[in-house]
Formats: C-alpha cells, sequence, structure tokens
C-alpha cells in the first residue's frame, strides 16, 4: 500500500501515528507506538520503511514517566507535519494553500483504507500539538533550584492561578471600600451573558494548566470566580474572567425547518418524516385545511380504534362522539397523542393531514406520526413557537428501544427463580 | 444572582449526541438503572399555559428559567403527557397501577368505567334526595377520587429494623409520595381481592372509592390499623436513626 502510494508522486515524507489522543498519552497507560516513516533516498526514489518502537515493559515504567519531549522535537515534527500536509496535498491535485485539516483526514482515509473498528486505531495525520500531550519545560535550573516560588506546592499553575485571581479579587474589594469611603460607589446592574456561556469543566482548565486538578479544586477554583463576577470589574478583569467563560450553544437554532412547498391546485403543505422504535412515519400538513387526519389513507380514528392514539379534534364533542360511536374500543389514549402537537399550538381544526406509517405497534405508529406532524407544522410556525413546541419534546426522537434480553437472565430484568440449592 | 455553574455536552466524547452507546459512564461500576438519554437531557415541560404568559408576568427566576432552557437539550414527552385537558396525573398513576401485563387498553378502560360508574350512583343519589341535600352530595367523578384516596393516606408507617437480630416494627414518618402509593396499592388490592366471584372491577372500585369518599370502608380500617400499630410500638420510635 505504501508502494502504491509513493509511486503516483514525487518524494513524500509524511509522518503516520497509529495512536491515541492527547488524553491516552496523558494517561500512565503502557503507549506502544509504531511511527512508521517513508523516507525517500535523494535521486534513486527508493522507498525505506523504518519502524521505531517504543516499547515499554513493567521494569521500565521509571523510564516512561520521563520521557519528555524537547522543544526542538516538536517544532522539528512541525516542519515535517507541514512539509508532509504540501506533499499530501499535491498527490491529491489540490491547491496546498488551502488544505485544511478536513481534506487533511479524508485523503489519509482515501490512501489508507483501515477495516479496523476502532476509530482511534486508524492511521491518522494530525498537527503534533494534538499528538504529543503538552509537557512542561523543565522547571529547574542547573543548580536545581526551581524557577517559579510555588513548584513545591506540586501543582504550581494551579496555585498561581489562584493567587493571582484572589489579588485581584482583593483588590477589587480595596478599590470599592475606597469609592465607598468617597462616597462615590454606585452599583452597578450587572448585564453578564450568564446564558450564553458557561464556565470551563475541569477537564477544559487542566488542558489549560498542563496539570492534574482534583474535584475539589476545581470547585474551589469555580467559587472564586463566582466571587469575582460579583463584584464590579474593570476591562482587565472582565478579559480575566472570560478567559475562563465558554460558550454554549443555543439549542433552539440547531433545529431544521422544513421548507414550505405548493402542490398543483396552490395548496401550501410541508413533509416530514418521524420515527420511534421501529415505526417509520412520513406526513403531509397542509396549512389549510379543516382537521381531518388520514393515516395510510385510512381515517385515523378507524385507523387507531384506541382513543390514546389519536385525540380529540374538537375536545368536548369528540369525546362524546366517540364514547356513543365506539363503546368498545373507547379509550382515549393512541389518540391523543396525534392531537398533541395541534392542541399545544392551538390550531386543532385549521391543518389538514396525510400521513403513510409502517413498521412498530400501535403506540410506535401514533409517536412516529406525531414526530411527523411537529416537524411538518415547523414551518408553519414562528420561530418562538417552534422553540416551545421542543421545549414541550415534540420535536425529540424518542431514542428509548426495546431492552435486550441477558444471558443468565430471564428478561431484561427478571432474573432466574432463586433456588437455594 | 450568581450564574449557576453548567455542565455541557462533552466535547470529545464522539457518541451520538443524546443516546447513550454501550460506553460506562464511570470505570468499573455498570449502570443498574440507566436510561437511553443522557445526563444533560432535562425534562420537557408540557404545559402550554406556562409558555402562553406574556413577558410581563414573569417573575425574574422564570425569566432566568425560560432562558436558561433555551440551552438545554430536552427528552422527547411521553406517551402519557398529552397536555389534554382531560389528563390528570393521579389518574395517570392509578391505571398504571391496575395495569397488569402491560395491558394500558384495559387499564385506561376500566378505569374511565369506574369514573362513569362513580358519576352515574352520586347522580342517582341526586335525583332521589331532597333539594336539601343536593348541594351537599358531590358528582365531580375526579374530586370524588382525589378526596377518596387523600383519606386513605396514613400518616405515619411501620418499618421493619433490624436490631439484635430480631425485626421490630418500627413507627416512622412517610412522605408525600409513600403516602400516596399506599393509598392507591391499599385499594388496588382490596378491590382484587375482596371482590365477589361475579362482580366487575368497575364497580367494585367505585363502591370502595365512594365508600372511601366517606371515611368509611376496608381500606380506611387499614389505615386506622396501621395508625394503631404505630402508636402501639411508640416506644420504639428511637430505634430509627433517621
Amino acid at each position: 500500500m505504501a508502494a502504491s502510494c509513493v509511486s503516483c508522486c514525487a518524494a513524500l515524507s509524511c509522518r503516520l501515528f497509529l495512536g491515541g489522543r492527547v488524553n491516552l498519552a496523558r494517561r500512565q497507560v503502557l503507549w506502544k507506538a509504531a511511527a512508521a516513516e517513508l523516507q525517500t533516498v535523494f535521486g534513486s526514489q527508493i522507498l525505506r520503511l523504518r519502524h521505531t518502537t517504543v516499547v515499554t515493559t513493567k521494569k521500565n515504567v521509571a523510564s516512561l514517566r520521563c520521557e519528555t519531549y524537547t522543544v526542538d522535537f516538536i517544532k522539528k515534527q512541525i516542519e515535517e507535519f507541514n512539509l508532509g500536509k504540501r506533499h499530501l496535498a499535491n498527490m491529491m491535485g489540490e491547491d496546498p494553500e488551502t488544505f485544511t485539516q478536513e481534506d487533511i483526514d479524508r485523503a489519509i482515509a482515501y490512501l489508507f483504507p483501515s477495516g479496523l473498528f476502532e476509530k482511534r486505531a486508524r492511521p491518522i495525520m494530525k498537527h503534533p500539538e494534538q499528538i504529543f500531550p503538552k509537557q512542561k519545560a523543565t522547571q529547574w535550573g542547573e543548580d536545581g533550584r526551581p524557577f517559579h516560588f510555588l513548584f513545591y506546592t506540586g501543582k504550581q499553575s494551579y496555585y498561581s492561578l489562584m493567587h493571582d485571581a484572589y489579588g485581584k479579587l482583593l483588590n477589587l474589594e480595596k478599590h470599592k471600600n475606597e469609592l465607598q469611603a468617597k462616597g462615590l460607589f454606585s452599583e452597578e446592574a450587572k448585564t453578564k451573558d450568564l446564558i450564553g456561556s458557561r464556565w470551563l469543566i475541569k477537564e477544559e482548565l487542566e488542558e489549560m494548566l498542563v496539570e492534574k486538578l482534583s474535584d475539589q479544586d476545581y470547585a474551589q477554583f469555580i467559587r472564586l470566580l463566582e466571587r469575582l463576577l460579583t463584584l464590579q470589574c474593570g476591562a482587565a478583569e472582565k478579559e480575566f474572567l472570560q478567559s475562563f467563560r465558554r460558550s454554549v450553544t443555543i439549542q433552539s437554532k440547531k433545529q431544521l425547518i422544513e421548507p414550505v412547498q405548493y402542490d398543483e391546485q396552490g395548496m401550501a403543505f410541508s413533509t416530514s418524516e418521524g420515527k420511534r422504535k421501529s415505526a417509520k412515519a412520513e406526513a403531509v400538513v397542509y396549512e389549510h385545511g379543516s382537521g381531518r387526519i388520514k393515516v395510510n389513507g385510512i381515517d385515523y380514528l378507524l385507523y387507531f380504534p384506541v382513543t390514546q392514539d389519536r385525540s380529540s379534534l374538537g375536545a368536548y364533542r369528540f369525546t362524546s362522539k366517540v364514547m356513543l360511536t365506539s363503546m368498545k374500543t373507547a379509550e382515549p389514549k393512541v389518540r391523543e397523542q396525534l392531537m398533541f402537537p395541534f392542541h399545544f399550538l392551538d390550531r386543532l381544526g385549521k391543518h389538514d393531514v396525510t400521513c403513510t406509517v409502517s413498521g412498530g405497534g400501535r403506540s410506535a405508529q401514533a409517536g412516529a406520526i406525531r414526530l411527523a406532524m411537529a416537524r411538518a407544522l415547523c414551518s408553519f410556525v414562528t420561530e418562538e413557537e417552534v422553540e416551545w413546541m421542543r421545549q414541550a419534546g415534540l420535536l425529540t426522537v424518542d431514542p428509548r428501544i426495546r431492552e435486550r434480553k441477558k444471558p443468565g437472565q430471564e428478561g431484561a430484568r427478571r432474573k432466574f427463580t432463586w433456588k437455594k440449592r | 444572582m450568581a450564574a449557576p455553574v453548567m455542565k455541557t455536552v462533552r466535547g470529545w466524547s464522539d457518541l451520538a449526541l443524546g443516546v447513550r452507546s454501550a460506553v460506562l459512564r464511570l470505570p468499573g461500576l455498570s449502570q443498574v438503572r440507566w436510561s437511553r438519554y443522557s445526563p444533560e437531557y432535562r425534562d420537557p415541560q408540557i404545559d402550554k399555559e406556562y409558555y402562553r404568559k406574556p413577558l410581563a408576568e414573569q417573575t425574574e427566576e422564570q425569566k432566568f428559567e425560560l432562558e436558561l432552557r433555551k440551552t438545554q437539550l430536552i427528552k422527547a414527552a411521553p406517551a402519557t403527557k398529552t397536555g389534554s385537558v382531560f389528563e390528570d396525573p393521579l389518574i395517570s398513576k392509578f391505571t398504571n397501577m391496575m395495569m397488569k401485563g402491560g395491558n394500558k387498553v384495559l387499564a385506561r378502560s376500566l378505569m374511565t368505567k369506574t369514573l362513569e360508574a362513580v358519576k352515574r350512583k352520586q347522580f342517582e343519589k341526586y335525583h332521589a334526595a331532597s333539594p336539601e341535600e343536593r348541594a351537599a352530595i358531590e358528582r365531580n367523578p375526579y374530586t370524588i377520587f382525589h378526596q377518596a384516596l387523600k383519606n386513605c393516606e396514613p400518616v405515619i408507617g411501620l418499618v421493619p429494623i433490624l436490631k439484635g437480630g430480631h425485626f421490630y416494627q418500627v413507627p416512622v414518618p412517610l412522605s408525600d409520595r409513600r403516602r400516596r402509593f399506599m393509598a392507591m396499592k391499599w385499594m388496588i388490592t382490596e378491590c382484587r381481592e375482596k371482590k365477589p366471584r361475579r362482580m366487575l372491577m368497575p364497580e367494585k372500585l367505585s363502591q370502595e372509592l365512594l365508600e372511601a369518599f366517606h371515611n368509611q370502608g376496608p381500606v380506611i380500617r387499614r389505615k386506622h390499623d396501621m395508625h394503631k400499630m404505630a402508636e402501639a410500638n411508640r416506644a420504639l420510635a428511637h430505634y430509627r436513626w433517621w
């Protein structure tokens, strides 16, 4: 495979790492890295495969821990990576200037197809920053004396960060006291973007400090930041705080709204799909109608004789009709599910629906249709109402499925009868 | 009000959003009760009045709550919650407890027939009564149901505690949820066991509900028995350590 890839182009040197991500390396797990280097001898185009393996045995754990990547080594890796990236771009016939990481991934997946199930075991070519774990440079000088005054705490970055933050807090309080003494203190209205962002989580903080933290350390740090938030900050402090906040996605924006289509008579309608367990449904909701719902060509009253699947179109009148016409199977359960989206938006008799459904059982089909109808309704409704529907749980696919039976048990949960002997 | 520390979807998990795969949450610990939703999913708010409230009427907390929910992932609404005017959480719970073998259709039909029977009986009494008594007769089956179950709830319960090799029945305060459960459980077991052979469940259940509504009947008696036992074992109360 390597020969073919090289034969189709000029000299190439690329590093392929079969290895884990940053997290793997950080944990003290015996890490086997086999780096295959393809090197070409200039002028002769001969391939030479060289494997360098770092094999660690149990006796050599100490040496594994001391495995440091020097700054020069990392720089060299980065240069080689960039060079390899350009060669790869040339090989794929793309512009080397605009070759992004996604393009690299695609190219590698194409050139080195792997049948391995574990995605992390497949060949990857990433920037050395992502492959080699971030390590601290040597913390002490030639005389053995550490550089940082908090070195002997064991977590120098964390404690120095806490120290800085607390210093800022004290300064702000002093400033506030001074202003209050002069009578110039005024309460500002705090308008912070509390919702759109969140504090960084423990893993992110660990990554930032390149140090291991405990949960209590992290909690303490967040408490300190919260205290800083409550005080009035200057621009510098605000920037300091912002560096620890990450933005949170607004879920409503992720909702896909179906475009409205128009059929031959000029009636506006919209289609969408829904599923629940193994039932799949497709619903076509017409904008103007009288509240008729047809399922697989049959009126929904007849398709779902059990009222729970349906739901009354016109609340009182309908249920009374159901009680009279089908006394035997008049339980409002499945029918109510169908009506839920319309009832929620107060559009009970205003839309016509035609849907097809297959698979699943009675209740699953009803749930699938409900989802399909809710999604289709999104196109006729304001964004705010779409968000309301999402918060009411109408637009989420229900991921619950039948739990599998386990060996050694009679069912999913039920165990065999316990016998004393 | 300080911003709460929010946990978010972990960026580096490549699991499908919202659905748990076979990966264990905590290494070394197997899940006994798990759900197909990731832990960051929140329960849906079905009540449509909550959303229709104009902005001016909402308090600070509610506004904050609304804003917060925009960033949260929400679970799908279950099939039993439809926001319909007819649904009642207590009735749904009772129906589920009455259900056998997953036959919700049957349980639901029994429930509706019970309520219908209660209503019919009350209407008969109403028509047979004189105008002065009519005001005192309650005809709404839902209020009768709620009141009956409330009357059946025990105030204090007994818990077997092992001490010195013997199990002692120690009186213990019960939570709201436990009380409601016990009332419903007693009602159902009473109707199932003491029912005459040819009588149907709705009839028996409606009978029991009406008796409980008037603070009579076997379920109320059972509640009083429980209270008497608790009173008798008063001396053991100090065995409770919580």
